[in-house]
């Protein structure tokens, strides 16, 4: 900087904060702030805007096809009468915990037994990994076959003796809906798989050594150092498996439709039916409001708490 | 074969045309008043995905194709996907033309809304003016506006296999005492008397037996009244309804609520069930070599003071209101009503259909030409639960019906919610 140094004459001091020539506020190129807006412009068309407007239909009465009427909280006061919504929604908290709990504990143990580099373990990796890479329709279709009353299911069990056994698993109400619940956790046990395996692989070795170093068991390694190490991937699973838990629908409706007369029956696929198949479009909305506010604030709640305590 | 490297800065452009196109189009749907371009094919939705059924509307297309009077372009979709999307097809500013569906209540619901075009012209014309008078009444609208073209009915009855029934030395019966008697013969051979196929994606086979008993106990108008809502679903003639249907629960076939009817249609081509209460449609997925083996009787008349009802549903096509090409639509439902149109459907498909037009020759089989007459005997005729109804009461029926069959003993209960989930739909 030759002018600030110049001996003869005295320039007045710049602001240290400034330097070189005075200039505006940096301007963002036209294509970044494109690249910014056009999505977002599509997001609101095709996302938030319709979001809003399923607010707004969960408080009219529409068929879908005439124009719908205000009805303020009515769908709402229905709901808390409706015996079929009441019990999706302990099926659906049956789920949350079979589904979510199984999902998580299964592939928690699964990473935990496959992390290590051991020859012959990406085949292994990849055969639990490989359902997730099917489409759960087809997944559910294949399950089909294997509930079907000639299916594999009770053919192997007729084999090994256990004859007094066959069912009718999607068709009897007692079974349908842990029936359903397998398929959906075969496939969401890998994926929790390798949401493990990248957080085992981010825990410092230095630490088991140090663990081992102080006399620490296995249990006692796992319990001190693996699990408050995967605290930040807990949280990641958890709020997946949540909303994969409320989201879930494709397997169910593929494999009972909610049926046998709504045994298994998820607040997601009631509200599919009522919608789309009893055309109740406005109660339909009622439900995803509520399914969409039951992700949000357990999600959210959770997600508070865990970050409260990384505090 | 080399393709052309778009640069940078090309595909960026497109990517924004494209974006600018799909947002401009997604104003459009937002408002309802603005119509499609009267240029292109006419667009015809069909929910015949049956091969044969979607082959025999391919060969329909290429005929009136050769014609050169007009482009059409057919799309198939699923019989499920199209039904629930249907209000959505109607209502949209931008809708496919002509589809496959349903005349009487199900058609006039929909031209309630003005969401369905005036087919008056084409029913004054030459084609549909043969027709029958029980079909223009199904085709018009409450309104008195002409909204359908019917283009074939089929019928619903207890098929079996006839080589089946020669090897269990059994015949068709006449009476409900001769219909236990056989069931009874059927179940002593080890073999399931009545499949079903209440499982999987149709539940609404159930309606069938819903419907016959109701419309040989109560007889056709009472049913027809009851599913407008005019009687409940509780009442006591519901009730008798159901105890007859009790009387033949043993007889059904335990695996009846776990499988599609199309896997109870295999069970009773494979003589693991003796008969079955299913439409003609079954034959589509059947195989060729077993259509000559089947036949059916009439479901059997349980008060012969109640008017002999029989279900024998229309099929066809209407039109979007909202048409851009109002011309062209005319033209192809035209050719749709023709006696040659009806013939290479038939011809096309696995033949077990009726034609509506007068002069348009069936199959000719001995399983048709007994179908036809066994209609022609009928005083009146039904359609179906949903037809007669409306799909929005179909899931209500389903649940009832599926719940019975598990659970007899809780008919009570079971009536009362179905009344309780009716009158949702009625309100709505």
């Amino acid at each position: 900087m030759a002018v600030l140094t110049a001996p003869h004459r005295k320039p007045p001091v710049p602001a240290p904060s400034r330097g070189g020539r005075a200039r505006g506020p940096r301007r963002t190129p036209p294509l970044v702030l494109a690249f910014v807006l056009v999505p977002l412009l599509a997001e609101a068309v095709w996302v938030f805007w319709p979001a809003v407007q399923g607010f707004y239909l969960a408080l009219t009465d529409w068929d879908g096809v005439s124009a719908p009427t205000f009805v303020g909280l009515d769908n709402f006061r229905e709901m808390a009468s409706d015996d079929v919504f009441r019990g999706a929604l302990g099926h659906t908290v049956l789920w949350l915990v079979l589904f979510g709990g199984l999902s998580a504990l299964l592939g928690l143990a699964a990473a935990l037994l496959l992390q290590q580099e051991r020859r012959g373990v990406g085949f292994y990796r990849a055969a639990l990994f490989l359902p997730v890479v099917f489409s759960l329709v087809a997944t559910a279709l294949v399950w089909q076959a294997v509930y079907q009353p000639d299916g594999v299911l009770n053919q192997l069990l007729e084999s090994v003796g256990l004859g007094s056994l066959r069912h009718a698993w999607l068709a009897d109400q007692d079974t349908a809906l842990y029936a359903v619940i397998v398929p959906a956790l075969w496939r969401q046990i890998g994926y929790v798989m390798v949401l493990y395996l990248a957080g085992l692989k981010g825990i410092d070795p230095a630490l088991y050594e140090a663990a081992k170093v102080d006399g620490a068991s296995a249990w006692q390694r796992f319990r001190h150092v693996t699990l408050p190490q995967l605290r930040s991937v807990n949280a990641v699973v958890v709020s997946v498996i949540i909303i994969d838990s409320l989201r879930s629908f494709d397997v169910v409706w593929s494999l009972t439709r909610g049926g046998p007369y709504h045994s298994s029956e998820l607040l997601s696929t009631y509200m599919y039916s009522t919608a789309f198949q009893s055309l109740r479009l406005g109660y339909g909305s009622a439900l995803a409001v509520v399914i969409f506010l039951l992700a949000f604030g357990v999600i959210a709640s959770y997600l508070v708490r865990a970050f409260r305590e990384a505090d | 074969m080399t393709h052309p490297q778009p640069s940078r800065r090309q595909l960026l452009a497109g990517i924004g045309a494209a974006g600018t196109a799909a947002l401009l189009s997604g104003c459009v749907t937002s408002t309802s008043s603005s119509k499609n371009s009267s240029s292109g094919a006419v667009t015809l939705q069909s929910n015949l995905s049956a091969p044969q059924a979607k082959a025999a509307m391919e060969d329909i297309v290429a005929a009136y194709g050769k014609k050169k009077s007009g482009d059409v372009s057919l799309n198939t979709v699923a019989a499920e996907t199209f039904r629930t999307q249907l209000p959505t097809y109607l209502t949209s500013a931008n809708p496919p033309d002509v589809y496959t569906w349903y005349p009487g209540s199900v058609a006039d619901a929909y031209a309630k809304k003005d969401l369905l075009l005036d087919l008056g012209e084409l029913w004054d014309g030459p084609e549909l003016k043969g027709y029958s008078k029980a079909l223009n009444s199904l085709c018009t609208a409450s309104s008195g506006k002409k909204v359908f073209v019917p283009t074939t009915y089929y019928w619903w009855g207890m098929f079996y296999r006839k080589s089946n029934f020669a090897k269990w030395g059994v015949s068709e019966p006449k009476t409900w005492d001769e219909f236990l008697d056989l069931c009874d013969k059927l179940k002593s051979k080890g073999v399931a008397p009545i499949g079903l196929g209440a499982g999987g994606n149709t539940a609404w086979v159930a309606s069938a037996w819903f419907d016959y008993l109701d419309i040989r106990i109560n007889g056709a108008a009472y049913h027809r009244e009851l599913l407008a809502g005019k009687h409940r679903f509780d009442d006591p003639q519901v009730r008798r309804v159901f105890d007859r249907w009790r009387e033949l629960l043993p007889y059904f076939d335990p695996n009846g609520t776990a499988g599609a009817f199309q896997d109870a249609t295999t069970a009773l081509l494979n003589g693991r069930s003796g008969m079955m209460l299913i439409g003609t449609f079954f034959a589509d997925a059947a195989p060729k070599d077993a259509l000559d083996d089947i036949d059916f009787f009439r479901f059997p008349v349980i008060d012969p003071k109640v008017p002999l009802a029989e279900e024998a549903p229309t099929d066809g096509y209407f039109a979007s209101a909202r048409t851009g090409r109002r011309e062209g639509v005319l033209d192809l439902l035209g050719y749709l009503a023709t006696a040659e149109a009806q013939e290479i459907y038939i011809k096309g498909s696995s033949g077990t259909v009726l034609p509506c037009h007068p002069d348009a020759k069936d199959a000719g089989t001995p399983l048709v030409t007994k179908g036809r007459k066994h209609i022609e005997e009928a005083v009146e005729i039904t359609q179906f639960f949903n037809r007669d109804s409306s799909d929005a009461l179909q899931p209500t029926a389903d649940t009832a019906l599926t719940k019975f069959l598990a659970k007899p003993k809780e008919i009570d209960s079971i009536l009362t919610d179905w009344q309780r989930e009716a009158e949702k739909i009625w309100k709505a």
